[in-house]
């Protein structure tokens, strides 16, 4: 998904601690509310919902196990 | 307010039917295509939706010289296409208006989406004198939103066709980023911000022209403007923020004095056209170097907290901003802090600050 969003193919690869804003994967506002939409769509979780800072996006390790112990 | 015209081709802006029509093309509608004119000229954005090969939308482009800021063109239902068209500009149903001759297509649309505005051509040559079609300022953003638009898929078909990352695309196309103090002459369009964004928006509420001129005036309160261009077109003035110390005293327009060191931000607003260009990210990455120059160390930024503002969260948090969740206050708002120690976030190099 997120190798989707920014376009970027080399994204499908990053490992679990890679943080997901800034240097890293580069998200922003606009492909975190894509990312955070089709989250909701394909495993029924709304993070943004439940998750005020949206820590669960620190990184890809972090949003794996916040939307696992929510499907 | 309509925000969004959304127009049937065949015996709607057109006097005949696109495919049937062989050698003859149907010429525009006159009086539909002034309504189209003048709403353009309003701000207020057009949009085609048809049963009819993406050709049809081309010709009625030429043809009219108009700009349209969407075309489904499809063999869809109606009320798919608005509802890809609504997505597609980051609108709600309830600004979006549709116009078809056929009464089958607008009872479907009327059904299908309960908050579209459902005209038949006599009403939209009506519409102009409606209050919901009337701003009631037109600022320079407003007239050339249509041409905006137009840039916008331009910048979008080039984005998707760019195989490198975001920030690379923004320097590969020329992107400028200025903040600068507001002055007087901004407070229109500072008010328009106010009425028309959602969701880049932390407070939620309108602001009169003359609630943000006692900002311009306090003592201690500095209010950023962030204008935005780029090689496909200039987009203007696409979002503010209001700064504000402790020396801002106790009552400066009803702002609390925060503790010492610590700045706030009252209010942050950005067009959501602006997003994935790195204006907010440079407005916040500012606000943070801003405040951290004027000797705060640490900067608040209070969030309503609703549905349509996620994207303003999620800016937040990519400039390390964070709440307390139960900081929620009565108001709906979250306080979003950071501590102003250490490396603050970047500014990229085509961003010009005061």
């Amino acid at each position: 998904m997120l190798a989707d969003l920014t376009g970027r193919p080399e994204v499908a690869h990053i490992g679990p601690d890679t943080v997901l804003f800034g240097e890293g994967v580069g998200l922003d506002s606009l492909a975190g509310t894509m990312l955070l939409r089709q989250i909701e769509r394909r495993y029924g979780v709304d993070v943004a919902a439940e998750d005020l800072n949206l820590d669960a996006l620190e990184t890809l390790g972090t949003l794996a196990s916040f939307i696992t112990k929510r499907v | 307010m309509i925000k969004c015209v959304v127009w049937d081709i065949d015996n709607t802006l057109l006097t005949g039917v696109y495919l049937e029509s062989g050698d003859q093309l149907p010429e525009p509608d006159p009086e539909l295509l002034a309504v189209v004119r003048e709403l353009a000229g309003r701000g207020i954005l057009n949009a085609l939706a048809s049963r009819n090969p993406p050709a049809a939308a081309r010709y009625v482009a030429k043809v009219t010289g108009a700009d349209f800021a969407a075309e489904e063109c499809g063999w869809g239902s109606k009320a798919e296409a608005i509802t890809r068209i609504a997505a597609e500009l980051s609108l709600a149903p309830d600004a979006i208006a549709f116009v078809d001759d056929d009464m089958l297509e607008r009872a479907e649309v009327a059904a299908a989406l309960p908050d579209v505005l459902v005209l038949t051509p006599e009403d939209a040559v009506e519409a102009p004198g409606w209050p919901a079609f009337s701003p009631a300022v037109i600022t320079d953003e407003a007239r050339r939103r249509g041409e905006l638009y137009a840039r916008r898929r331009q910048r979008q078909a080039e984005a998707a066709a760019f195989g490198g990352s975001r920030d690379e695309f923004l320097r590969h196309v020329g992107t400028r980023i200025s903040i600068a103090l507001a002055t007087e002459a901004d407070l229109p369009r500072l008010h328009e911000l106010s009425v028309r964004t959602h969701q880049l928006n932390s407070g939620g509420e309108e602001v009169t022209e003359s609630e943000l001129a006692g900002y311009l005036e306090a003592a201690g309160v500095a209010v950023y403007t962030v204008r935005l261009a780029d090689n496909f077109g200039d987009d203007g003035l696409v979002g503010t923020a209001i700064l504000t110390g402790n020396e801002a005293g106790g009552d400066a327009v009803g702002l609390v004095s925060g503790a010492f060191g610590v700045y706030q931000v009252p209010l942050v607003m950005m067009s959501c056209r602006a997003l994935g260009r790195g204006a907010l990210d440079a407005l916040l990455a500012w606000l943070c170097r801003a405040a951290a120059a004027a000797g705060a160390t640490e900067l608040q930024i209070p969030c309503l907290v609703t549905e349509r503002n996620v994207p303003m969260r999620l800016a937040l948090a990519a400039a390390g901003l964070r709440a307390e969740p139960g900081s929620i206050g009565p108001d709906g708002r979250a306080i979003f802090a950071r501590s102003l120690t250490g490396a603050l976030p970047r500014l990229a190099d085509w961003v010009t600050v005061p």
